[in-house]
């Protein structure tokens, strides 16, 4: 399961990552018309400078998500086969209990759609559009990393 | 081969299923629920009532669930008695069933405020999803309604019949709303909210009477006045189902004593969701935590310990969140200093104009609750700060900003991080 990893010491925080995340979310996929949209594509990533480095911070689609274990209306649910966890608007609600449950803090409310910002790692591309639009290549894209014990 | 018996059929009870099966495919499970439907998510009621979502989404899990995960549904049984030196559950209408290992995730039930009137036809609960069809049968007659509560119930039904332009009006004993989440300052932003989107307020006031023979025609407030409605609906807080347990060797407080593995003070009785009463980690002592997401998790626990793995829970933390009008709230912990914890600190940010209020308590440099407004996506890491009880003296002042965020503590927090390299 390819999941992403960031080389911090090489992140500018440019933001270009949030500028292809929000346009490759967005109605259009082309940023001028993005700009345009009547219901502006957000970015579901968020680069955050703490301690001289900068973090890009987006979901990890963890394999035992605690979004889905709080999610009061099952619109979460994580998929095995395609290691990501699933968000199914028509069931949302816009509680926030996956916004208090993350212990990354890496889900947004989005209050005009009301739906959660997840990273869904552009599952219907071939590799997340973030990832091309780092200049420094601090966005890397390789199978998981299995911890040793 | 086990015989695992659940009484209660939401968040708690299906959670201990799912983690029952995950240990033992084989032992025989059966649940009791005395509803009249298979589990369904609870908290979407209110959204149910507002129009938000259907019925068909309102299902917590699929109907093939019980048949998929080989165990009995009992619907439409009310257990009276448990009955733990003999291992078994004796229900309301004389059948018995007996027990190797008992899940009581029976739940919380309204409380009824003692008004003269309050049995009258046309007075409704909110809680089950009998409740929210019998209030939606009554919105065909376009009522004026009363809510008694302001308490996340009585404010999410407010808004739900608000949502389909029905008049309600809320009357709140408090002079506060949500006084269970919220601060003052908090609770204000959110009353304006509702208030701005036409829900009439009543702080500091009390129904005494509710009038109308028949049918209901007005209620009589304790300040004097008095307002025209035909439906009422109450949120006055929830009680722990805790009468099966009663009289019994299974020790019961407020709710159902639990230790950190969600076992009762019998053996092979576990306790897990609205009804127990587990160890509060910001209090230091055992409370009444009630929220889906805590339910889930005790469920888990519970499961696995039934099914001989041992595990241990955490602990509970008041906390909940939601989004009235497109104003998020969110709560965590302690939400108020009082005049006990003078040794607490707090610190707020607040932007009126942006309906912005953030804060968070200390206490020895250790976050140990918040409440945030408007702007809540901090909530995740700052509820991990609470768990995990981390020392917060080097960063203060970064809490509350506006790029606050999981980059901040990530050399502090207990799990490795993988992420990110360099």
């Amino acid at each position: 399961m390819k999941q992403l990893y960031y080389d911090v010491k090489k992140c500018l925080g440019c933001r270009s990552c949030e500028i292809a995340c929000a346009v490759a979310h967005s109605e259009s996929k082309e940023l001028l018309k993005a700009l345009k949209e009547e219901i502006k594509s957000l970015p579901r990533k968020q680069v955050l400078f703490s301690k001289n480095n900068n973090y890009p911070v987006s979901c990890r689609n963890c394999k035992e998500p605690k979004c889905v274990q709080a999610c009061m209306a099952v619109a979460l649910r994580y998929d095995v086969k395609l290691g990501i966890v699933e968000h199914d608007q028509k069931r949302c609600v816009g509680c926030w209990m996956c916004v208090m449950s993350c212990p990354y803090g890496a889900i947004r409310p989005n209050i005009k759609t009301k739906a959660p910002l997840r990273c869904d790692k552009c599952i219907d591309k071939d590799e997340p559009s973030c990832l091309k639009a780092c200049p420094t290549k601090a966005i890397i894209w390789q199978e998981e990393k299995v911890e040793k014990i | 081969m086990k015989e695992y018996l659940i009484i209660g059929n939401s968040a708690a009870g299906i959670a201990a299923i799912e983690s029952i099966r995950a240990l033992d495919a084989s032992s025989r499970i059966t649940v009791i629920s005395d509803e009249d439907y298979p589990a369904y998510c609870r908290c979407l009621i209110s959204y149910y009532l507002a129009g938000d979502v259907k019925e068909d989404a309102i299902l917590y899990r699929p109907e093939s669930f019980y048949k998929e995960n080989n165990v009995e549904l009992l619907i439409n049984k009310k257990v009276s008695r448990v009955d733990p030196k003999k291992n078994r559950v004796i229900c309301e209408d004389k059948s018995q069933f007996n027990y190797d290992s008992l899940l009581i995730a029976t739940g919380a039930h309204p409380r009824l405020p003692e008004i003269k009137g309050i049995k009258k036809k046309g007075v409704f609960l909110l809680r089950t999803i009998k409740d929210a069809k019998d209030i939606q049968d009554q919105l065909l007659i376009n009522p004026a309604v009363c809510v008694i509560g302001g308490g996340l119930v009585g404010l999410r039904a407010a808004y739900a019949l608000k949502k389909r332009k029905i008049d309600v009006k809320v009357v709140i004993k408090s002079k506060q709303v949500l006084s269970q989440m919220l601060d003052e300052k908090g609770a204000g932003i959110v009353q304006k909210r509702l208030e701005v989107n036409g829900v009439d307020m009543y702080m500091g006031q009390d129904v005494v009477e509710i009038i109308g023979e028949g049918d209901i025609r007005a209620v009589k407030l304790d300040s004097g006045r008095a307002f025209e409605c035909s439906l009422i609906v109450v949120g006055r807080g929830v009680e722990p189902n805790i009468d099966v347990a009663k009289d019994t060797e299974i020790k019961i407080d407020k709710g159902i004593c639990v230790d950190n593995r969600m076992q009762t003070s019998v053996a092979n009785v576990f306790s897990a969701g609205d009804v127990c009463e587990s160890f509060d980690l910001t209090l230091g002592r055992p409370s009444m935590n009630t929220l889906w997401a805590i339910a889930v998790e005790q469920g888990e626990v519970a499961g696995a310990n039934m099914a001989g793995v041992g595990t241990v829970y955490g602990g509970s933390l008041a906390m909940n969140t939601t989004d009235f009008f497109g104003l998020p709230v969110l709560s965590l912990g302690k939400h108020n200093v009082t005049g006990d914890d003078r040794d607490c600190e707090e610190l707020s940010v607040i932007d009126d104009k942006r309906s912005l209020y953030k804060k968070v308590i200390l206490k020895d440099n250790r976050v140990v609750g918040s409440v945030l407004i408007g702007d809540i996506k901090s909530g995740g890491v700052l509820l991990r700060l609470i768990r995990e009880k981390l020392d917060v003296s080097g960063f203060k002042d970064r809490l509350l900003q506006e790029d606050f965020g999981y980059p901040d503590i990530l050399d502090m927090v207990t799990d490795r991080e993988q992420m990110y390299i360099g």
